[in-house]
């Protein structure tokens, strides 16, 4: 394995027995993915999709009923991969009687960190998250943010070359958001690789490089989020400012090109978006009602729109099965 | 000792017998310091000295030469009493507290292999247990004392010998707590316990002519493997010695506490090899 692959999913699957019959449930199924040094990674997907289940068998805390996983070139359950990752687990609990300063106390004498390493990074790590006047303070009088951060601190004492993060994000208020998206991306800055867990379609355009989108266990979609966004590119969209009279029957002609769809109308401007094959059309008819091209591009996806594709896709699949 | 530096010139030291005790002892120092922090265990712990405070006032029904003799025996009778019940209930709830928590979703995840937690978790409840019978019996000692008793070798024995107990019962609780939910973990470990203290009659039974475990073929088959899982536990119970004021000899207190210690050894194995291959849920 090159030494800048961080992590390898190789057809990963999970199925628990649940029930008294120990019925199987298939919560991850077959999926592969990389990740490269310095590279973020967005692992996407509904409620229930099995992120987290295959965060858990990243890092050892559950096995994979197939497949295989490498982290550093080594299977997850070798203590010396794992040194390398900072985890932050999905609405991280930590001791509550212990104060911010106890919890990465202990978490660096797990990491194998010198005494006099702990004591001088604890306090600038705590303070760099904001926790530098909470530092004594128990935590179970810290609110979910707070807490959040405590989390980030642990996941960042030993330095690690790995993040992953589990639902960062999620049970902020905008303003905890705002900052825990700004810490990312500055972690990214730094040169860390990211691999982290959401639903929430923003974070992930805003932090990620690569996606991998799972649905019901499933890895529907991955690659890079500007291939795959422009990947289904059929169609284009156009800006037209038509002549100053008869806008009506200038939009008839445009929008009876085959396929064109008027999206929004300001005026004299329109925007038309038709398949990418019938530009030519669409250019020509513009010319005969005197209408000005001011804007012609290929249509992105946004990330929405792929993930509602790639999802309902699954889900009439498994629907139909 | 295999030493990892990050770019940013973090070291870590993970490998090495060295490292992996240090883990250990932070495990361990954790679960001590967690008790060290709850009120619970400090009221218990209070409740129990008082009780003991309380057989001063018993003593006085006694006859005169007796009251020192009650009090002897009221603390024989509670502090190992105590310690079982709190290794039953703590063991029980060791893992469970961490899993229910999610507490130990931040924790496996570092590079610490689960043995190394679970044998933390069970030194800080060993721990924790000897601390709490070092301060019953320093109270013990101070009512006794009291009533005009003192410290004999047997009655110093006799604790060892109950705390041996104690740290057998952890194991067992471990094991169980490894396995199955809180509840069902005090239950059979409860049992064990029951069935470890009557061992030896159960012993008896199965070599009696006139018994259901000698007449009843399912019934010897079944008293052969409960005698066979489970430890003679009267092994602990020096009270004979206590009562008489004989010296325990050196070599049986060596030899019991080997076998306590050796059964010990033997459900927290077990209880490693179920905690390695469990899923953390």
């Amino acid at each position: 394995m090159a030494d800048d692959v961080l992590l390898q999913l190789d057809r990963v699957g999970k199925t628990f027995r649940t029930g008294f019959w120990g019925r199987p449930v298939q919560a991850v199924r077959e999926v592969s993915l990389t990740l490269h040094r310095g590279e973020s990674v967005g692992y996407l997907g509904p409620n229930g999709s099995g992120k987290t289940t295959s965060i858990k068998c990243i890092l050892s805390l559950i096995q994979p009923s197939s497949g295989a996983i490498r982290l550093f070139g080594k299977a997850p359950s070798d203590a010396l991969a794992r040194a390398r990752v900072g985890y932050l687990p999905e609405s991280p609990y930590f001791y509550d009687y212990l104060t911010p300063h106890e919890v990465l106390d202990y978490v660096g004498r797990l990491y194998g960190m010198d005494r006099g390493a702990l004591k001088n990074r604890v306090p600038k790590l705590l303070d760099r998250l904001g926790l530098g006047k909470a530092m004594h303070r128990p935590l179970r009088g810290f609110s979910k943010g707070m807490l959040q951060r405590v989390g980030i601190a642990q996941s960042l004492l030993s330095d690690p070359d790995l993040l992953i993060y589990d639902e960062p994000l999620s049970g902020l208020d905008p303003i905890g958001r705002k900052e825990v998206r700004e810490l990312m991306v500055d972690l990214r800055k730094e040169g860390k690789s990211l691999f982290f867990s959401s639903h929430v379609l923003t974070d992930i355009e805003t932090l990620c490089d690569s996606v991998c989108i799972l649905d019901r266990g499933v890895a529907v979609a991955q690659g890079r989020l500007s291939d795959l966004l422009l990947a289904d590119r059929l169609e284009s969209e156009a800006v037209l400012e038509l002549a100053a009279d008869a806008h009506d029957s200038a939009i008839a002609a445009l929008t009876s090109v085959e396929g064109a769809v008027l999206c929004e109308r300001a005026g004299a401007v329109v925007r038309v978006r038709v398949p990418t094959t019938r530009v030519p059309e669409l250019t020509r008819r513009a010319l005969e009602v005197q209408a000005q091209l001011r804007e012609l591009a290929p249509r992105r996806d946004s990330l929405e729109e792929l993930f509602m594709r790639k999802a309902v896709h699954v889900q009439d699949v498994g629907g139909e099965a | 000792m295999s030493t990892l530096t990050s770019n940013g010139g973090v070291k870590l030291r993970t490998e090495g017998v060295s490292r992996s005790l240090l883990r250990i002892f932070a495990v361990a120092g954790n679960t001590l310091r967690e008790a060290g922090r709850n009120r619970l265990f400090y009221g218990l712990l209070g409740a129990a000295a008082l009780l003991l405070v309380f057989s001063v006032l018993l003593s006085d029904l006694a006859l005169l030469d007796q009251k020192a003799r009650l009090v002897q025996d009221f603390g024989l009778f509670l502090i190992p009493l105590l310690d079982v019940a709190s290794a039953v209930l703590l063991g029980a709830l060791l893992l469970y507290k961490e899993i229910d928590r999610k507490t130990l979703y931040a924790i496996l995840p570092k590079p610490i292999r689960r043995s190394e937690f679970l044998l933390g978790k069970l030194l800080g409840l060993c721990a924790l247990l000897a601390l709490q019978e070092a301060a019953l019996a320093l109270c013990w000692y101070g009512v006794l004392k009291l009533r005009g008793g003192g410290m004999t070798q047997p009655i110093g024995i006799a604790l060892l010998l109950s705390y041996v107990e104690v740290v057998f019962v952890t194991s067992v609780a471990l094991f169980f707590s490894a396995l199955s939910r809180p509840v069902l973990s005090g239950v059979l470990t409860l049992g064990v316990f029951l069935i470890g203290r009557v061992s030896y009659v159960l012993a008896d039974l199965l070599g009696a002519q006139k018994s259901v475990f000698s007449e009843v073929p399912a019934m010897h088959a079944v008293g052969r493997v409960l005698l066979t899982v489970v430890p003679d536990l009267s092994t602990f119970n020096v009270a004979d010695e206590v009562l008489l004021g004989w010296d325990v000899p050196v070599h049986y207190v060596t030899a019991a506490t080997l076998y306590g210690l050796s059964w010990s050894a033997l459900f927290t194995v077990a209880a490693l090899l179920v905690f390695e291959r469990r899923d953390i849920i």
